[in-house]
C-alpha cells in the first residue's frame, strides 16, 4: 500500500508544473540577483588592482617622494600606479578618467578627485595613503620639537612596520561574507517547501477538499499516506536545491569543497521545511489559505530570528534565549553553514543535523496523530 | 434480510442550526435506498455521518451490524462513495485516478488491473483513459468520479447527487449503471432532489426535511399515504363559465382548481375518473381541447405532507 501511495505521490508532485517551478525560480532568481547585485563589491575584494594616479611635482618633498616609490613598485604590494605630467596634463588626464586622482608633491602633500569619481573606491584608497602619510608626518615632525635624538628610531620603526599579531587560518572553508547569502536563500528556500506540503495535506482532509474526503474514505493508514506524500516532496525538494546549488556553482559562487555535507545541510533543511507544513496542514479548523498564512508568518519569524533577514538578533538570542537558536530550523541550517566552514571537525554539524531529523520524526508522527481518527465538526 | 445501515435517533447541530433532528433510518443489504428532500434538508449530512467524516451530537450508527468510526477499515473496505463534488487529481489522467483509488482497497496487481479496466468500461470512459481531467466535459468528468469511487467492487454504495449539472445523456447512463451496480449485487444509497431519479431508481424512499425523516416506503406506498390519486387537467376555451361546483359533485373528485384556460380536478380513488370529466362536459355541450391524466408523483407526497416543493 505504501509503495502504491508513494507511486501516485511522486506522479502527482511530478506533475505539479506550478509547485515545482516556484520551488526552481525562487531561489535560482533570488541567487541570480545577488550574483549581480554584489558580486562585483566581492570580486573586486578579492583582486586588487594598482590606483592609476597621476603625480604633479610642484616643489622638491624628499619623504614623500619616497613614498610614492615605494607604493609604486610593481609587484604584489603595489597600490599606485603613477604618471608624472604638468598640473594640465595630470588635470586634463583625470578629466578623461584616465587617472582616479592627482597628488601634488609640494612641502605639504596635496590630494584632487574628481568631483564624480569613476571609483569612489579608488579615490578612497588614495586618501587613505595620503592620510596615512599626514599623520606619520606630523609625528616625525612632534619627535623632533620634542625630542631630536629619537627621531632616527622612530623612522626606523615606521619602515620596519612590525605587526603584532598573526593571522591563523584553522579551516579550510570558504568563510566569505558573499557566500553566506546563499547559504540564506537555501535555508529559507528550504523553509518555504512547507507550502507544497499544506496543498498536499490539503488533500487528505476532509473538511478542506472533495479529494480529501474520497481518500478520507479509504481503509488506510494515515501515517502510511503521510509518509508517502513526504517521501514524494522530500525528494522533488531535494533534488531541486541540488540543482539550485549546481547552478549556483556554475555562476561562480565558491561553496568550498564540502559540497556532500552540504547536500546534508539541504537535505534535512527539506525535511523540516516539508514537515513543519504538514504540521500546520493538519491543524482541523484553518482553511487553506490560513494555513498558507501561518505558514508564511512562521518562515519569515524564523528566518529573521536566525538572522537571514537582518544581522544581529541571532545573536541577541544567542546571549539571552540561547535555547531558541538550539530549535529555531532557520538558525540550525545557517548554523549548519557556518559550522561547516568554520570548524575542521563535524561535532556541531552533525549535532544540527540530528536536532533537524528528530524534530522532522516528531512533526510527522504529531500530523499522523492529527489526521488518523479525525472526525470533522463540519465538511 | 440483513441491514446494510442502521441509524438511530441521530442529532447533529451545526452551532444554532439542527441539521439532523432524532433522525433514524434502516437500509436493508441488497437495496436502492433513496433519500429524498430539498436542499438543506439533510441529506449530505446524514452520509456523512454515517460515514464517519462529521462527528454528531448524539445517536447511534451501525454499517453492515457494526459501530461506524474514522478508522473502521474493515467496514470502509466494501464501502464505495460518489460525491456531489468531483474528487480527482487534476495531475493525473482518467487511468491512473481510477487506478490509483482502486489501488487504496485493491492490493493485488492483476485483480486491480481487471477491476479498473471494468469500471472505465462500465462508465463508457474507454476512449478517455489518457485525458486529464481537465480535458473531460461536466458528464464525463460526473462519470469518472463514479469509476473512482466504485472500481474496488464494493458492497456498499453512497451516491450524493451525482448527477447534478449532467447532460441527459449522461444522467441515463450514470441511473443505468446504478442499477446494473445494484443488480449485481451492491446495496446504494442514493440522495437527490430530483424525484423523477428516485422513483425510477429506488426500491425504498425516505422523504427528510428540516433534518426529519418525513416519510418512508416503497413510492407506491408514499403515494397511497395521500389522498390525491389522479390529477385531471381539462383545456377549455371560458374557463369562467364553469360551475365548478358541479363537478365536484362528480364520484371521487375531491377538489378542483381554474389555472387560465385550464381546469385542475383532483381525485381520490376510483377507476375511470378521466371517462366521466369528459362525460361531463359532452352531457353540457362543452367545448373542450386536450384532457390528460396524471398520477401523484413524489412531489405531490412532498407537498401534501410538508406544505412546500420539493424543489423550492
Amino acid at each position: 500500500m505504501f509503495i502504491h501511495n508513494f507511486k501516485y505521490a511522486m506522479k502527482t508532485m511530478l506533475k505539479n508544473k506550478t509547485t515545482l517551478i516556484w520551488t526552481f525560480l525562487f531561489p535560482m532568481a533570488l541567487g541570480t540577483f545577488m550574483y549581480f547585485a554584489f558580486g562585483d563589491i566581492f570580486e573586486k575584494d578579492a583582486v586588487f588592482n594598482a590606483v592609476p594616479v597621476a603625480v604633479v611635482e610642484v616643489n622638491e618633498n624628499e619623504n614623500l617622494e619616497a613614498v610614492i616609490k615605494e607604493l609604486e613598485k610593481e609587484g604584489e604590494e603595489q597600490l599606485l600606479k603613477t604618471t608624472y605630467l604638468s598640473e594640465e596634463e595630470a588635470k586634463k588626464a583625470m578629466d578623461e578618467e584616465k587617472v582616479d586622482g592627482i597628488i601634488y608633491i609640494d612641502a605639504e602633500v596635496k590630494l584632487a578627485v574628481p568631483t564624480n569619481p569613476s571609483s569612489a573606491y579608488n579615490t578612497t584608497i588614495l586618501k587613505a595613503i595620503l592620510d596615512e602619510y599626514k599623520r606619520q608626518e606630523k609625528m616625525i615632525t612632534d619627535i623632533a620639537t620634542v625630542n631630536p635624538s629619537a627621531v632616527d628610531d622612530a623612522i626606523k620603526n615606521i619602515q620596519s612596520e612590525k605587526i603584532f599579531y598573526t593571522e591563523k587560518i584553522t579551516s579550510n572553508g570558504n568563510q566569505d561574507a558573499y557566500t553566506n547569502y546563499f547559504y540564506a536563500i537555501f535555508a529559507m528556500s528550504c523553509l518555504f517547501a512547507s507550502f507544497g506540503s499544506i496543498e498536499k495535506i490539503g488533500k487528505m482532509q476532509a473538511n478542506v477538499s472533495a479529494l480529501g474526503m474520497r481518500r478520507s474514505l479509504s481503509p488506510n493508514s494515515r501515517f502510511v499516506t503521510i509518509v508517502a506524500e513526504f517521501l514524494s516532496i522530500l525528494i522533488s525538494q531535494f533534488v531541486m536545491e541540488a540543482i539550485v546549488l549546481l547552478y549556483f556553482t556554475v555562476l561562480g559562487v565558491d561553496f568550498g569543497s564540502k559540497y556532500l555535507q552540504i547536500l546534508g545541510i539541504l537535505f534535512f533543511g527539506s525535511c523540516i521545511g516539508i514537515s513543519i507544513g504538514i504540521i500546520i496542514g493538519s491543524i482541523p479548523k484553518l482553511s487553506e489559505n490560513g494555513k498558507q498564512g501561518i505558514c508564511i508568518i512562521i518562515g519569515m519569524v524564523l528566518s529573521i530570528m536566525a538572522d537571514l533577514v537582518a544581522v544581529g538578533i541571532k545573536y541577541a538570542i544567542e546571549c539571552n534565549m540561547p535555547i531558541i537558536n538550539r530549535i529555531n530550523p532557520a538558525a540550525l541550517i545557517v548554523d549548519s553553514f557556518y559550522a561547516l566552514n568554520i570548524y575542521d571537525t563535524y561535532d556541531r554539524y552533525i549535532r544540527n543535523m540530528a536536532t533537524l531529523g528528530t524534530m522532522t520524526v516528531v512533526l510527522i508522527v504529531i500530523s499522523a496523530l492529527i489526521l488518523r481518527r479525525n472526525k470533522y465538526a463540519s465538511v | 434480510m440483513n441491514n446494510a445501515i442502521e441509524v438511530k435517533n441521530l442529532v447533529k447541530r451545526y452551532k444554532e442550526i439542527l441539521a439532523l433532528d432524532h433522525f433514524s433510518l434502516q437500509v436493508e443489504e441488497g437495496e436502492i435506498f433513496g433519500l429524498l428532500g430539498p436542499n438543506g434538508s439533510g441529506k449530505t449530512t446524514t452520509i456523512n455521518c454515517i460515514l464517519s467524516l462529521l462527528s454528531f451530537d448524539k445517536g447511534e450508527i451501525k454499517v453492515f451490524g457494526k459501530e461506524m468510526r474514522p478508522d473502521s477499515y474493515d467496514i470502509k473496505k466494501d464501502i464505495g462513495v460518489v460525491m456531489q463534488n468531483v474528487a480527482v487529481f487534476d495531475e493525473l489522467t482518467v487511468y491512473e485516478n481510477v487506478d490509483y483509488f482502486c489501488g487504496l482497497y485493491i492490493k493485488d496487481k492483476e485483480t486491480r488491473k481487471k477491476y479498473v479496466k471494468e469500471a472505465i468500461e462500465f462508465v463508457g470512459l474507454e476512449d478517455y483513459t489518457k485525458f486529464l481531467p481537465k480535458k473531460l466535459s461536466g458528464g464525463l468528468l460526473r462519470r469518472l468520479n463514479i469509476a473512482c469511487g466504485i472500481a474496488h467492487k464494493p458492497k456498499l454504495i453512497f451516491f450524493d447527487e451525482p448527477t447534478v449539472a449532467v447532460d441527459p445523456q449522461s444522467r441515463n447512463k450514470i441511473l443505468e449503471g446504478i442499477k446494473e451496480l445494484n443488480r449485481n449485487g451492491a446495496t446504494i444509497v442514493y440522495t437527490s432532489h430530483y424525484m423523477e431519479e428516485v422513483e425510477q431508481l429506488c426500491s425504498k424512499i425516505l422523504i427528510m426535511d428540516g433534518g426529519k425523516n418525513v416519510a418512508i416506503g416503497t413510492k407506491e406506498e408514499l403515494k397511497k399515504m395521500i389522498k390525491n390519486t389522479e390529477t385531471i387537467t381539462v383545456e377549455v376555451a371560458d374557463v369562467d363559465s364553469i360551475n365548478t361546483e358541479e363537478i365536484k359533485e362528480l364520484p371521487h373528485v375531491y377538489a378542483i382548481k381554474k389555472d387560465e384556460k385550464k381546469l385542475i380536478i383532483n381525485c381520490s380513488g376510483g377507476k375511470h375518473n378521466v371517462v366521466r370529466v369528459i362525460d361531463y362536459f359532452q352531457d353540457r355541450n362543452i367545448s373542450i381541447g386536450s384532457v390528460y391524466s396524471e398520477q401523484p408523483t413524489l412531489n405531490d407526497v412532498f407537498l401534501e405532507i410538508t406544505g412546500k416543493e420539493l424543489r423550492d
